[in-house]
């Protein structure tokens, strides 16, 4: 492994800048690791979140940590924001650093997949369910936006206006 | 006229570093009654007190205004000074040029100098107009409180009373002893704590100048430093302390069971029972709540008469003590006795609790295999309830794999920000000893760090990694019960930037150090502060470590903030030498600077007399019409009647209204 160059200036614009992304508690990480004990992510097998993330981007490594693939491993489950002593939300911290991986357009084609779903139905994940809704006695078709022309139209039009339709997915 | 000297000091840069000293000093010299001005590196330096004094003796002053950093360091110094002079040392006012104004302002040099100058010409205003004033003295009342009998107030005591002060010690407890009582041994010498506390416990009972006062809990005080009349309630044992033996044989023939404080809940204890088999004083109480007045035994009534054999039917407990110190038949008072004692100072060392494990949902609280630092204590003590045998609670059986995790509730915004201080090192203590005994026992410890600094205690922490015991920096996310009461360890491996999960039989938890709750009421009743960790307030972090804000009341122990028992027994020895000092000098200063009525113009209306904070105002008759007088032991000089008076017949002497009137005009010119 290259060994880590501590550059002041570098570490700067790598807090300022996963700050403004959304990671605002950065600073106050004191690297306990309480966080990636209870990390699912970090027990599959995607050792970059949480603590090592936070580590890294401490170390002024913003940049070079574009093409990482561990914090798409992040299942939002937020335990590691509810043993955080200190407060620090590291999946605010995940999530603001994947919201810079998507801007360049450095996102697994896993992460693809689910935003072209979210267009088309309004659900990242979304299996047709509608005979086993019957068996139990409910309508095929849930009460969603995967059912509702209209709802789609709007969501499509929320995503096209926001950030994520400038990456050009849709 | 007034002759005001005015001195303006440059503090280093403290103070010219933001402000041009020469500015100020130049536009004192313009002021009216300023006589002398004058500007020195240092003022509180010999050269710059002398300098004072040298205008004093020519004739140039006769009151004196500094320019300088605070009066709660300083005023003293200047104080001494004016004496040293010969001019009276209340003819003196400081501007505090430095804290209040180039401190804050660093930014704003034109602006600070600017107030400079306000703030100054406000000191001189007043300063022109002082009169001079007499220190008063009351005599003390030789003998002091100590309230706690853990280590800190045991030695705090001890101390005392080896100077040859009548000593009162209040605990709660039936016994001394407190926390450190409870432990098996004591890093980093793995001492045995019993055999080393019991000793100074016994001391303690037997010293002469020491009345132990246990059961107890100070209910009320009134007064001040040296003069304080304090009421001291003693819980009713229902048992007469001067016959009991500490026997112990109520307590082997009592039916009833309650959860044993003294073994945090392992074991149970009876009704009838003694603190702990080193108890001092060694005697036994009947804990009522618990009590089950056997064979109809109620408190205060004859006992029934056995129609078999004519005897009267006693409680098993009246039965079996063969001192006759239990009555049932007596009408106990449930509230107890209050004692009142009178003493000249106060040591407060009323120690800490450690958290509940209900407290950490991730944790398990619930499975009885996971246990508090506390309870370990007394699971490996030979006075526990196994004995000393290291017996999992949930089966009674010896565990293979045991977990240590710190930092819980501690170092953690949800519960304590504060380090605990403590629980790195009694957890590698208590590693350590069960290694010893159990070499094949698998120890597996997590640390966010480990905090051992202290003399010799580095070597025991790496001397534990040597043994054998295996450290990992990363703390503990969580527990997950498992199938017979074990438990999955949810852990993080920083060195290695990896998870780390294994299934262990028994987890101690190092929780947090705080105050109790009950901590609050004595607060109030002792006029005592809390700081932001929510401890006792010292006067000064660093140079009033054992002191409060009211003064002849002093902090040691772990009320003050967590502490080993070296730092425990280094303060209580320094609390005692600070409570010793007003019963030393045998009377105490009271300053002048406190209100006063002209009783010729008071009406005797007597709106200040439940507007004083601290009860110093009464009415008293005065040519046989009642008319307010003010107790100058009691008056703290905060002109709250001075103030409120509708006849202005209360002055507040060194703020009088001529005086208050001339720093505003000063301020507003």
């Amino acid at each position: 492994m290259p060994a880590i160059v501590l550059d002041s200036e570098k570490i700067k614009d790598s807090v300022k800048r996963i700050m403004e992304y959304g990671g605002t508690g950065v600073l106050k990480c004191v690297q306990c690791g309480a966080c990636s004990a209870v990390c699912p992510g970090v027990k599959a097998g995607f050792p970059v979140l949480c603590r090592l993330l936070i580590k890294k981007l401490l170390e002024g490594q913003f940049e070079e940590l574009v093409e990482e693939t561990s914090t798409w491993g992040c299942q939002a489950c937020n335990r590691c924001t509810e043993v955080c002593p200190q407060g620090v939300r590291p999946q605010e911290v995940v999530f603001a650093y994947r919201r810079y991986q998507a801007s360049e357009l450095a996102f697994s084609s896993s992460a693809t997949t689910s935003q072209m779903n979210l267009f088309a139905t309004g659900h990242a994940v979304f299996t047709e369910a509608g005979p086993l809704r019957e068996k139990v006695g409910l309508p095929a078709k849930a009460p969603t936006s995967a059912y509702d022309d209209k709802a789609q139209k709007e969501i499509q039009t929320l995503l096209t206006e926001s950030p994520m339709g400038e990456l050009g997915l849709f | 006229m007034a002759k005001v000297g005015v001195y303006v000091c440059h503090c280093g840069s403290n103070i010219a570093g933001v402000i041009d000293v020469e500015a100020v000093r130049a536009s004192a010299e313009t002021l009216p009654d300023v006589a002398v001005a004058r500007k020195d590196l240092f003022m509180c330096s010999d050269s710059g007190q002398e300098m004072i004094k040298q205008d004093i003796r020519d004739g140039l002053v006769d009151k004196v205004v500094v320019a300088a950093c605070t009066p709660r360091t300083h005023e003293p110094i200047f104080r001494g000074a004016l004496q040293a002079g010969g001019l009276n040392k209340y003819l003196f006012e400081m501007a505090n040029i430095r804290d209040q104004d180039s401190w804050v302002h660093a930014q704003d040099p034109e602006g600070a100098t600017q107030k400079a100058k306000m703030l100054v010409a406000s000191a001189v205003g007043k300063a022109a107009r002082l009169h001079p004033l007499e220190d008063k003295y009351v005599d003390v009342t030789k003998a002091a409180l100590v309230i706690g009998g853990g280590v800190a107030g045991i030695f705090s005591a001890l101390e005392l009373a080896k100077m040859g002060f009548k000593t009162y010690l209040v605990e709660k407890e039936p016994s001394i002893g407190g926390v450190m009582a409870m432990l098996d041994k004591t890093f980093p010498t793995n001492d045995c704590s019993a055999c080393i506390l019991t000793p100074v416990m016994v001391e303690a009972g037997n010293h002469p100048n020491i009345e132990l006062l246990t059961y107890s809990e100070v209910e009320d005080v009134e007064g001040y430093i040296g003069n304080f009349n304090v009421k001291v309630r003693r819980k009713q044992a229902y048992v007469d302390w001067t016959k009991c033996t500490g026997c112990g044989a109520c307590a082997e023939k009592c039916p009833s069971k309650t959860p044993d404080e003294f073994n945090m809940g392992l074991s149970n204890r009876k009704a009838a029972y003694i603190h702990f088999p080193q108890a001092v004083p060694k005697k036994a109480v009947v804990d009522m709540a618990h009590c089950k007045s056997c064979g109809g035994r109620e408190l205060g009534t004859e006992p029934k008469i056995s129609e078999k054999t004519g005897k009267p039917i006693l409680a098993p407990c009246e039965k079996a003590c063969p001192a006759d110190a239990i009555d049932r038949s007596l009408k106990w008072d449930p509230a107890g006795v209050i004692k009142e004692i009178k003493v000249g100072t106060i040591v407060v060392a009323t120690g800490f609790q450690v958290m509940d494990k209900g407290w950490f949902k991730e944790m398990a609280p619930d499975n009885k295999n996971v246990i508090t630092a506390l309870q370990m204590e007394r699971l490996i003590s030979a006075t526990g309830p196994t004995g000393g045998k290291l017996l999992r609670p949930s089966d009674n059986q010896k565990p293979h794999t045991l977990t240590f995790v710190s930092c819980v509730g501690s170092r953690d915004e949800k519960h304590h920000t504060y380090c605990s201080r403590v629980c790195c090192m009694y957890m590698i203590k208590q590693a350590r000893l069960i290694k010893e005994k159990y070499p094949d026992l698998n120890i597996y410890m997590h640390f966010i760090d480990v905090r051992s600094p202290g003399k010799d205690y580095d070597e025991y922490y790496t001397g534990a990694r040597r043994m054998g015991i295996n450290i990992l920096r990363g703390k503990v996310g969580g527990l997950e019960v498992l199938p017979g009461d074990n438990l999955r360890v949810l852990a993080y491996d920083l060195d290695a930037g990896a998870p780390v999960e294994y299934e262990s039989d028994l987890v101690v938890l190092a929780t947090a150090m705080e105050l109790p709750p009950t901590a609050k009421k004595l607060a109030q009743t002792l006029g005592l502060q809390f700081c932001g960790s929510n401890f006792f307030k010292e006067l000064h972090p660093k140079l009033g470590p054992v002191e409060t804000a009211t003064e002849g009341i002093f902090l040691a122990g772990c009320c003050q903030g967590p502490k080993d028992i070296p730092d425990t027994v280094s303060q209580a020895k320094g609390a005692a030498a600070a409570a010793a000092v007003p019963l030393c000098q045998g009377r105490v200063k009271i300053e002048p600077i406190i209100s006063e009525v002209q009783t010729e113009k008071c009406s005797g209306c007597g709106i200040c007399v439940p507007l004083c904070p601290y009860d110093a105002i009464s009415l008293k008759p005065y040519a046989e019409k009642p008319r307010a007088i003010i107790d100058i032991t009691q008056c703290k000089g905060c002109g709250v009647c001075t103030a409120a008076c509708p006849s202005a017949a209360i002055v507040l002497h060194g703020y009088e209204e001529d005086q208050i009137f001339a720093q505003i005009a000063a301020l507003t010119a």
